[in-house]
């Protein structure tokens, strides 16, 4: 080959590194942009989050309990994380494509009804897919609100606490005595090697 | 250094590049524990 193809080839795969790198770097703040953005009409006058009540029903197309009422509509409701998704469920071989539909509860944790540790994973970033469900779960402070609806029954919690823990380490996903929401993520964005542990207290049942 | 060999430095960084973005993004899809 000529002296001229490796001499505009060059170029090409030069344009090429920067583009892709580029894209590794840039691309996991993108959807930080999304949020600022919304947060500004998803926050009530004093800069707080919107109850859970009134994020569902600002999402709703119907009214919430009556959208609800159909068990197939179970959901996650975050207002501090602007998020409304399906809570999907289903055996762990399947959790690929579970965790691409909305917030997946783990098939062996307890559910909201029985008391106990349910424990709720959910993608935060990747490459296919910048903007996950749980992205913005490092927005979360202690007495955020956190609503579940599962067989059509709302249950609210308070986010109690916040933890980074190691991929390995199991135990947040243990059963419990008290009854708890654990919400799992993977941190940091880029080569998420540890995981983002939420875990929220009942505030009564609705 | 000779067009020739830049080129294919070159291509070995893209190839590279491509490597990492398959690698952080199979990371970012396995969520479990354990």
């Amino acid at each position: 080959m000529s002296r001229k193809f490796y001499r505009r080839g060059s170029h090409v795969l030069l344009a090429l590194i920067i583009l892709i790198n580029g894209y590794i770097i840039v691309l996991p703040f993108a959807p930080s942009i999304w949020y600022w953005w919304q947060a500004k009409s998803n926050t009530t006058s004093d800069g707080k989050p919107l109850s859970v009540k009134e994020a569902s029903a600002k999402a709703a197309k119907e009214e919430p309990e009556a959208f609800h009422a159909d068990m197939s509509h179970d959901g996650l409701v975050i207002p501090r994380m602007m998020l409304d998704t399906p809570l999907v469920e289903g055996p762990e071989k399947d959790s690929f494509n579970l965790l691409n539909k909305g917030a997946w509860r783990l098939p062996f944790a307890s559910t909201p009804d029985k008391g106990g540790n349910t424990v709720i994973a959910g993608h935060r970033f990747s490459y296919t897919g910048p903007r996950g469900i749980f992205y913005y779960m490092n927005q979360l402070r202690a007495g955020d609100e956190i609503g579940l609806w599962y067989k059509g029954k709302l249950y609210l919690y308070s986010v109690a606490s916040s933890r980074t823990v190691k991929a390995t380490e199991v135990s947040v996903q243990q059963p419990t005595d008290d009854a708890r929401l654990t919400l799992y993520t993977c941190t940091p964005l880029w080569n998420p090697t540890d995981r983002l542990v939420i875990v929220a207290t009942p505030k009564g049942n609705m | 250094m000779t067009d020739k060999k830049r080129f294919f430095i070159l291509l070995g960084l893209l190839a590279a590049s491509l490597a990492l973005l398959y690698y952080l993004n199979s990371n970012a899809q396995n969520i479990l524990l354990g």
